[in-house]
């Protein structure tokens, strides 16, 4: 009897206990909920009602109404039917943009990683030309890039200089001149598309290095983040820089090659300069264009998100984390 | 060298407690050739002087346009006509900046542009922050859907939204709810209506408060997290407390300290660094921004940094050089809207660097 007494009394010693620590996790949960309330809150009232207004505006034909206001009438998908059948430039500009894309997005990577690699090498001055390095992630942007567009002085300029900073390309101020890379390139027998981006890639060199900023600070930042006993490691067993970089550096830092293509991805396709996004500015601008400006944009973002989840999908198959065991 | 090696010092004695130990070294010459003759030496060099040229080719590229702009910005017009002027102009002048800083009202707008990104920067920084906070140590039911539509606010382009945007803020109501008090919105209960619209519980014109033209707009996104690029900051800051150890905060909930208040007291000072980069983030995109800005203000009352790409009445002309004076202009107008921000550059990129390496970003 007393025995049985006795055990139940170890078996209902630990409920108040374990009732205890549920609790605390509760109360950090509502902590947590608090935290995130402002983002919470804004969501549901400033940022839903956005959305779901542009997604139903895009079903509706817009009438401003003169002295203010507006009417609006249900359409259908008589708003996307335009934009994909009457529109006479849109699918091609989408296609065009999609190039765009394919293009920029290595570029920028590849460009950001070689960036990050060697500004993350000791040497001297390395603090002056990381600083240079993201003058244009501050101060390029919005006003600027509008400035930049108008500016006729610095092709001018260049003309003696034989730089192109992105505003114009005129034969005279490439810095390569595609005959003498092709010239070069059809001797080693590599495919002419190849070297076309090649030379696009180095008469871009501007607007990559413009566009490459904060991938180039995610890099830095994931390089950091790599134990210098790895390296020491390699050094002692005998590997050379370049099979580090490619057993060592590569892996550790795929993480940051999949956070950086998204970025890059949604990055370009939302700057004010994206061939698409212009395009549909250019739409919004027009008579009544409003709401074929925003079925255009819905379907463009639908496109870019699929994009989007492919290319982390695949990516995400090869990266390697080194906290996964 | 060998025979040099194990050969004992030849030791002499100087003084009474003075000895001399000479060892026989090999010859500077033979010294200097192990050292600087071989492969080894030979790859760094040229190493070094391949990513010297690279980094100082590339900081060219960056710095060229400023430089064209700043030289354009001292010239006369007679320079923009002489071809044999390109860089340094030969008359030297400071009229363009004399005309856009006193005609172009560029002090009042450094003045609002300044209210703007300063309170909308602190905002962003703090609010970003507790977001951040909130989905990095905290596992709460919600934490990862939150977490994407913190994404999803990233992904959506805002031109997308433009015209919605505008509408929120030009009748801005919270579900339709103040325009309900308002007596605008009909309720569907007869009566409630008519008093509703009589009683006027909040003074509204046509179903929404306008905010356009206000700094309202730009204050309710910097404080729900929503501004441009706020997803950024918080998936940045989020990395960042990921990696700050549980023990630090562990320890201070021991010591009988509220979440906030370790928020505020051991987790904030922390993160200094971070928080500088994302705050100089915030405010120079805020600073230079014309999309949100044109946006919202639609009427030139309130004059602000984008108001002054302009050309100043006493530099119109229509002389030959024309185009290209103005642009020049223009140029020196983008010139005096960086300048405080180049300032604020030079003293927090250190910041900028270190909140980044610090800030042991990965992405899991």
């Amino acid at each position: 009897m007393t025995n049985e007494v006795k055990l139940q009394s170890t078996v209902s010693a630990p409920k108040p206990k374990k009732r205890k620590i549920a609790s605390l996790d509760r109360r950090k949960a509502r902590a947590g909920w608090v935290f995130v309330l402002p983002f919470v809150i804004g969501f549901l009232i400033v940022y839903l009602p956005i959305i779901l207004n542009s997604i139903r505006m895009s079903f509706y034909n817009l009438q401003i109404v003169t002295g203010g206001g507006y009417h609006l009438e249900w359409a259908g998908l008589e708003n996307y039917k335009y934009a994909l059948t009457e529109d006479p430039s849109f699918v091609q500009t989408l296609v065009a943009g999609l190039k765009e894309l394919a293009f920029d997005v290595p570029a920028i990577l590849l460009f950001s990683l070689f960036m990050a690699v060697l500004l993350n090498q000791k040497m001297a001055g390395r603090a002056v030309f990381r600083a240079i390095f993201f003058i244009p992630v501050i101060l390029s942007t919005g006003i600027m890039e509008s400035v930049e567009g108008q500016n006729i002085l610095g092709s001018y300029m260049e003309e003696a200089g034989g730089i192109n900073d992105g505003s114009n390309s005129s034969a005279a101020s490439e810095i390569v001149s595609a005959i003498d890379i092709e010239r070069l390139f059809s001797s080693m027998k590599i495919g002419t598309g190849l070297v076309e981006y090649v030379v696009d890639m180095i008469n871009n060199i501007y607007d990559i290095v413009n566009r490459s900023g904060v991938q180039m600070l995610i890099f830095l930042a994931g390089l950091q983040s790599i134990s210098p006993a790895i390296y020491e490691a390699c050094r002692i067993d005998g590997a050379t820089a370049w099979e580090t970089f490619w057993k060592i550096t590569f892996p550790m830092i795929s993480p940051m090659i999949l956070v950086n293509a998204v970025y890059t991805i949604i990055d370009s396709f939302t700057t004010n300069s994206n061939t698409v996004m212009v395009y549909i500015n250019s739409v919004y601008q027009s008579q009544d264009g409003q709401v074929h400006s925003s079925a255009m944009a819905w379907m463009y973002f639908l496109l870019v998100m699929l994009i989007l989840a492919a290319i982390a999908g695949i990516f995400s198959a090869y990266v390697f984390y080194q906290k996964r065991d | 060298m060998d025979a040099n090696m194990n050969s004992t010092p030849r030791i002499t004695k100087e003084t009474k407690r003075k000895i001399k130990a000479d060892f026989e070294r090999t010859p500077l010459k033979d010294r200097l050739k192990a050292k600087f003759v071989n492969l080894y030496f030979f790859q760094k060099v040229v190493w070094y002087i391949f990513r010297l040229v690279l980094l100082i080719g590339i900081s060219y590229v960056v710095l060229y346009p400023f430089f064209t702009k700043i030289a354009g910005s001292f010239m006369s017009p007679e320079d923009f006509v002489d071809v044999t002027v390109r860089l340094i102009p030969k008359n030297f002048t400071l009229d363009i900046y004399k005309a856009v800083l006193t005609e172009l009202k560029y002090f009042s707008a450094f003045r609002n542009t300044l209210i703007i990104s300063l309170s909308c920067g602190i905002l962003q920084t703090f609010v970003c922050c507790l977001i951040a906070y909130g989905l990095a140590k905290f596992r709460f039911r919600g934490n990862k859907l939150i977490m994407l539509l913190v994404i999803l606010t990233m992904v959506v382009p805002h031109q997308t939204l433009q015209l919605s945007m505008f509408m929120q803020f030009r009748y801005f109501d919270i579900w339709g709810i103040l325009s309900l008090l308002s007596g605008h919105a009909s309720t569907g209960i007869e009566g409630l209506d008519a008093v509703l619209a009589n009683i006027h519980l909040i003074p509204l014109k046509d179903g929404g408060v306008n905010l356009t033209n206000t700094y309202w707009p730009l204050l309710i996104l910097s404080a729900t997290g929503l501004a441009f690029k706020n997803g950024l900051y918080i998936f940045m800051l989020r990395q960042f407390f990921t990696g700050v150890p549980d023990a630090l905060e562990e320890s201070a909930y021991i010591d009988g300290s509220g979440t906030f208040r370790t928020f505020v007291t051991i987790i904030l000072p922390l993160s200094i660094p971070m928080m500088v980069t994302v705050f100089l983030f915030a405010f120079c995109w805020q600073w230079t921004d014309d999309f949100y800005t044109e946006l919202f203000f639609t009427t030139s009352k309130i004059v602000l940094m984008p108001d002054i790409v302009d050309i100043p009445t006493s530099l119109k002309t229509d002389y030959a050089g024309q185009n290209m004076y103005y642009a020049a202009i223009r140029n020196t107008c983008g010139l005096c809207i960086i300048m405080p921000l180049v300032i604020l550059y030079a003293f927090c990129q250190n910041f900028l660097v270190q909140g980044i390496e610090r800030s042991g970003l990965t992405a899991d």
